[in-house]
């Protein structure tokens, strides 16, 4: 239950942080805590120090900037799911934030936490993959930009560096006509997905589908696009036929693990399922 | 900036509208600070993975689970246990209604539970049931099956607004708000 | 003249009124509500160290060498020990199994072998909790890895891994039950229908975990253990004797515990090895148990498989079961073998067939110990027998609720006497079932489900269970398993004093986990003496310093409320009997004429009153006016016992004193394309005879249904057949459910009287896992029409998934 012993820094501005990451060979970022202390807790992770980024100032807002919506690092999941402005345009995100845990996980949890931690069962980076955000990170050489396809490399690695941290997530806006949705699929409301299946759809007339992007989590070591059944699905009407055909193929590529909550055959199947739910919703929710 | 390396360091805080300060490692975790340190045994330990929410107590005006935040970073931070509900010797609405509606056997779940439920009415003042099973979903409970304690918070949520204004602020201010 | 109703209203009205039967806010919450509860992990000690353990990471393995130096010199580390320095000063816990099961050298830490993933190897204590689990990183184990196995019927096996060689096998018992005569019934019968059940390993996890504090008091020679197990005094000759230490200088101390369900009953390993580390160190020591260690090694319950033959009529008639069981029982034997008694409680369940077979294996695996559990081995009997009922109903092609009612005992044959000696003490289970069909809106649902399936939409399912909750245990029952076990009958006690200023105190040896006991007893006594309830003061937990207990005294097999009453109920006459002839005496009149109402000693005759402080004043300092003769103190200790005989040549004995009973019915709505399902409507009814107070009962109902629920749809222990690994081994994987997975439960009883218990009460503390029942029924039903069979009392989605695409395969 206690974790071993380490060296703590609460540093507070991002320079200071970033020095002492870089200082410190076995650090790491405490950002809320709520992913990272239960492993400390059981002692699956040791580092020798830990950065508390939490008392950084001006790291928590939702703003709307030209092209996209800036959404700061270490804004709680609480607050993701009770926007309104993000409700109204980006429902996928308010679903998969409203299905994160419980609400003292939400009341603490942030959202560049859970994108570092990188559990490939999580809720906000399958979403975070289907709106293809880009994750500002900022280093000894300064800031740079890096997108979702780029983030997230192998389970619980991302291509954040070792002395980085990640400012803000970039949403870009979506076209008119668009929707989006995200469905878990789990035995209980707050546990991680067996499935997580997050989809953003922009259509045309005579619902044409002009983009469709489609985020899988928990089927393999990152969150994937189902690619196979977008591509399926650019230039077709948007109909139940195509839309159960297109997920069909939406497995494709998916290396899920095997657990006693789903195997490796039934997560398949359900990619399945659910990509043809989630689709469905993500339509009803087009304007 | 603080930066300690691996000695004790002192964590000063106000609980329940009193400062209390205490030596800590950097890896104590909040609810042993408590439990150990301050003698606030009202808060409760019952698993390893933040699931169970025995811990729940308010930090700066949100409820956490206490096992999943270090005491040090506690430091400065107004925190409210379940000894903090009670007014003196008046029961705050919720305990009031617990008591009332049998929300509660064994007792170990409660103060956990009732910090949730006050979270709960505090932002959603009349919830309905799936409100309040969702608000109480962090809070697990081996004894009641939910439903008295289902029970409980309606009918505390009645009784705090019957009472609105009268309890609240110094709940408010306890709770850091 | 007064008339007749006025004169039955005034008779009404002069009655006392009764506590019993109300529906009281509970003495204990105040403080409990106030974060004020004393469990143990709150009990602070001057000089108090923590202890931590080292378990096994292997199912099954060899010890070659423990080197704990490295551990031994870590700053604040007071002392490591191995299960070489346990075998040295202390003796193998008692067994209750016959032989060679009987055998085995259970130590409180492991010593030639691990058994089990979580098998205690090593101790710390250290001067800090976390210098504990440091120094547990430090100490090196060599392990030797062999064949694991963890199935009950592989374990059988001939060339199977063997535990334990000092038993030389894996079976610790075999027993054949045999009444009526089932292969005449098999003849007869116009089917007998088949099948293999599998009832699944969970447990009830207490928020709170085990812990244990012990403080060994030098000066006075006394072992002072503070602890949270249900029986403590039960376990003292387990500890005695393994310990080698005096019981009479043993003292167990229970506060406030945080839920037992059973699962801290076998927990005295635990306290022998934290007594040991606190002699050692001469320091007290506490252990308290982390949620990962108590998922793998505390306690889980009965895992069962049955193959089933029921010999039935075309009508529906159940002719007799043929059973052959293998109870799976985990790496060690501590509260076992009694389980494989314990289901003959409840034989036939609520039917009356009068034919019975049952072959019962119990078999070890390397897999963590079993103890008892919520409805301990009967919710697996009953399990079956549910599910059976229903397989019956279908193959048949008749309504499962009519095979039900064809079939239960009926009102008029109780006390109705089970194949296997039972005593059924009343009840009306074709009532109970019809009431929740009507709650349920049974046949509405019927008629949806017919639409719903024209239609080719949801899948729509509805489950029965009818379960029996066997209270108040005859410890004779373990007789069945070993001759020689010197367990028989059950008792309670209880101490009932007035003190000099006429206060009411009462002590008893029940140990409450939150089932409300200084409350009940409080009604109890009120209405004995005429006060109310905040006028009885009822000592909180367990001591055995303070409060009268029998060994078999505490709080487990629902049977708290019976016996806890009976005791008082003896206590309370001892007491008035004095009181009232002090009271005589004062008043120069006779004991019979004298009441107890509104806090004094009525003559009923003159309505001259004696107050009760002025009793207590005359018979504890001022005895010179006490009746001559008459020794002073005005207090009593009372021993209870039911009338229980023991086991005849064929086994045959009531094993309980009471059944209470619980019908549920559940509703579902099942999607085929995940496999998951969720409960549309949920309903219960139950009957526990005398209602002491209707809000406990309530609350009773509502958590052991929550944990049949959990239990059907969420909580599995699986293990890793390769590796023997406990799959669900934190919260994240282990699921209790929350309070959205738990549905609004409509809630019903009936009140028919206990035929035999005091006051007509009965235990309702277990409940009998009656969802798990109703849950698989209600499975099986929505899976109907594509004639899918559950035969497992966990529904887990993928399983259900993968059954609907063999059958669509086909």
């Amino acid at each position: 239950m206690t974790p071993k012993k380490f060296d703590y820094y609460a540093p507070t501005t991002i320079n200071e942080a970033i020095q002492i990451l870089h200082d410190n060979e076995d650090s790491k970022v405490l950002a809320g805590g709520q992913s990272l202390l239960a492993l400390m807790k059981l002692r699956l992770a040791a580092p020798a120090s830990l950065v508390d980024i939490s008392k950084l100032e001006n790291m928590s807002y939702v703003r709307e900037e030209k092209d996209y919506l800036a959404i700061g690092a270490l804004t709680i999941h609480d607050i993701i799911e009770h926007n309104q402005f993000i409700k109204d345009h980006f429902t996928i995100l308010t679903d998969a934030a409203s299905k994160i845990g419980d609400q003292q996980i939400r009341n603490k949890g942030t959202i560049g936490g859970s994108s570092c931690h990188a559990d490939p069962a999580a809720d906000l980076p399958t979403a975070l993959t289907a709106l293809a955000v880009n994750f500002v990170v900022v280093g000894k050489n300064g800031q740079r930009v890096i997108p979702a396809k780029d983030f997230f490399v192998d389970t619980f690695t991302t291509s954040v560096g070792k002395d980085e941290v990640v400012t803000e997530v970039r949403i870009p806006y979506l076209p008119p006509h668009s929707g989006s949705g995200y469905i878990k699929h789990s035995r209980r409301e707050g546990d991680f997905a067996i499935v997580g299946v997050g989809a953003v759809v922009t259509v045309g007339e005579g619902n044409i589908c002009k983009d469709v992007r489609i985020g899988l989590g928990a089927v393999g070591a990152i969150p994937l696009r189902a690619t196979k059944a977008e591509e399926y699905l650019k230039g077709k009407t948007l109909d139940d036929k195509n839309i159960v055909a297109a997920a069909e193929v939406a497995n494709d590529g998916a290396d899920p693990p095997s657990d006693m909550h789903g195997s490796r055959e039934y997560r398949l199947e359900m990619i399945k399922v659910f990509t043809k739910r989630t689709l469905k919703l993500a339509m009803s929710r087009v304007k | 900036m603080q930066s300690l390396k691996t000695d004790m360091i002192t964590v000063t805080c106000k609980i329940n509208g009193k400062e209390y300060s205490g030596m800590v490692e950097p890896r104590t975790l909040l609810v042993h600070f408590l439990r150990d340190d301050l003698n606030l045994t009202g808060t409760h330990i019952g698993c390893d993975t933040g699931h169970c929410g025995a811990c729940t107590i308010f930090m700066n005006g949100k409820t956490v689970k206490s096992c999943m935040v270090l005491a040090i970073q506690a430091q400065g931070a107004n925190l409210m246990t379940v000894e903090g509900l009670a007014d003196g010797d008046k029961l705050h609405p919720i305990q009031e209604a617990y008591w009332e509606n049998h929300g509660l056997q064994c007792g170990y779940c409660t103060p956990g539970m009732l910090m949730s439920s006050l979270f709960l009415l505090q932002r959603n003042p009349d919830p309905t049931e799936e409100e309040i099973r969702r608000g109480i979903e962090g809070n697990l409970c081996r004894c009641t099956g939910y439903v008295n304690i289902v029970k409980s918070i309606k009918a505390a949520a009645k009784k705090m607004q019957q009472q609105q204004g009268s309890a609240a602020p110094s709940i408010q201010a306890k709770a850091g708000h | 003249m007064a008339t007749v109703t006025e004169l039955v209203k005034a008779e009404e009205e002069a009655k006392p009124k009764l506590w019993l039967g109300q529906p009281l806010k509970r003495k204990e919450d105040p403080r409990l509500i106030s974060g004020l509860g004393k469990y143990v992990d709150d009990v602070k000690l001057p000089g108090l160290a923590y202890a931590s353990i080292l378990r096994s990471p292997y199912a099954h393995a060899r010890i070659k060498s423990i080197d704990t130096s490295k551990a031994e010199k870590l700053t604040g580390v007071l002392c490591v020990i191995t299960g070489r320095d346990v075998v040295k000063i202390t003796d193998p816990f008692l067994q209750i199994s016959p032989a060679p099961a009987n055998k085995l050298k259970d130590y409180c830490l492991a010593v030639d072998k691990v058994t089990y993933v979580g098998d205690p190897v090593a101790a710390v204590v250290a001067e800090s909790r976390g210098i504990a689990e440091d120094a547990l990183e430090l100490i090196e184990v060599e392990y030797e890895p062999v064949d694991h196995v963890i199935d009950a019927r592989r374990a059988l096996e001939k060339d199977a891994p063997v535990l334990h060689e000092e038993v030389g096998s894996n079976l610790v018992f075999y027993g054949k039950w045999d009444y009526g005569n089932i292969e005449q019934a098999i003849k007869t019968a116009d089917k007998v229908v088949k099948a293999t059940l599998h009832f699944h390993r969970f447990s009830s996890t207490p928020i709170e975990n085990n812990g244990v504090v012990v403080n060994y008091d030098r000066a006075t020679g006394f072992l002072n253990i503070y602890c949270n197990n249900q029986m403590p005094m039960f376990c003292i000759p387990w500890l005695s004797f393994g310990l080698r230490f005096p019981s009479n200088r043993i003292r167990m101390i229970t506060g406030d515990i945080g839920g037992g369900f059973g699962t801290k009953i076998i927990n005295y390993p635990y306290i022998a090895l934290v007594a040991i580390l606190a002699m050692k160190t001469g320091r007290p020591v506490k252990w308290t148990e982390d949620r990962r260690e108590h998922l793998a090694a505390a306690n889980h319950g009965n895992e069962r498989t049955f193959d089933v033959e029921v010999p039935v009529k075309r009508d529906g008639t159940i002719l007799g079961f043929k059973l052959k069981a293998f109870d799976d029982c985990g790496a060690y034997t501590r509260y076992e073998p009694a389980g494989a008694a314990i289901w003959a409680q409840v034989t036939p369940g609520c039917y009356h067939f009068a034919n019975f077979v049952m072959e019962f294996y119990q078999v070890m695996t390397n897999k963590c110990p079993v103890g008892p559990n919520r409805g301990y081995s009967r919710s697996q009997h009953l399990w079956m027998l549910e599910r059976s009922v229903d397989i019956v109903a279908r193959e048949l092609g008749l309504d499962p609720a009519e095979v039900r009612l064809k079939n239960f005992v009926r009102p008029d044959e109780m006390p109705y006497v089970t194949p296997s000696g039972g005593i059924y003490d009343g009840g009306n289970y074709g009532e109970s079932l019809r009431k929740v069909m009507k709650l349920i809106d049974y046949d509405g649902i019927r008629e949806e489900q017919a639409a719903s399936r024209r239609k080719g939409g949801k899948l729509i399912g509805i489950g029965l269970a009818t379960v029996l909750d066997s209270g108040t245990n005859n410890f004779g029952q373990v007789k069945i398993v070993n001759p020689e076990n010197p367990f028989s009958g059950n008792s309670e006690a209880a101490r009932i004093s007035i003190d000099g200023l006429g206060q009411i105190q009462v002590a008893l040896g029940t140990v409450p986990q939150g089932q409300g006991h200084e409350t009940f007893a409080s009604q109890v006594v009120a209405d004995e003496f005429g006060v109310s309830p905040d006028q009885v003061t009822v000592l909180m937990g367990f001591d055995s310093g303070t409060n009268p207990y029998s060994h078999q005294s505490g709080s487990y097999a629902s049977r708290s409320a019976v016996m806890g009453t009976g005791a008082l109920l003896g206590a309370a006459k001892k007491v008035k009997e004095k009181a009232a002839k002090i009271a005589a005496h004062l008043l120069q009149t006779s004991p019979e004429k004298i009441d107890f109402r509104e806090g004094a000693a009525v003559d009923r005759e003159t309505g001259k009153k004696i107050p009760l402080w002025q009793i207590g004043n005359v018979a504890w300092v001022n005895n010179l006016l006490l009746p001559e003769g008459m020794e002073p103190g005005l207090v009593a200790i009372n021993f209870w016992r039911p009338s229980f005989t023991l086991p005849d040549e064929k086994w045959r004995h009531n094993q309980t004193l009471t059944y209470s009973y619980q019908s549920h019915a559940a509703v579902i709505e099942l999607d085929p394309e995940s496999g998951k399902f969720k409960i549309l409507r949920y309903a219960i009814v139950d009957d526990c005879g005398t209602q002491i107070n209707p809000l406990i009962v309530e609350g009773q109902v509502h958590g052991a249904a929550a944990h049949g629920i959990g239990a059907a749809m969420y909580e599995n222990f699986e293990y890793d057949e390769e590796n023997g690994q406990l799959k669900s081994s934190t919260f994240i994987d282990y699921l209790v459910p929350t309070a959205l997975d738990i549905p609004h439960m409509i809630t019903s009883h009936i009140e028919t009287p206990s035929l035999f218990a005091p006051k007509g009460i009965r235990g309702v503390g277990e409940g009998g896992c009656t969802p798990v029942g109703a849950i698989s029924n209600a499975v099986e039903d929505a899976l109907a029409p594509l004639g899918i069979r559950i035969t497992d009392s966990h529904q887990n989605p993928q399983q259900i998934h993968k059954l609907i695409r063999e059958k669509a395969s086909k």
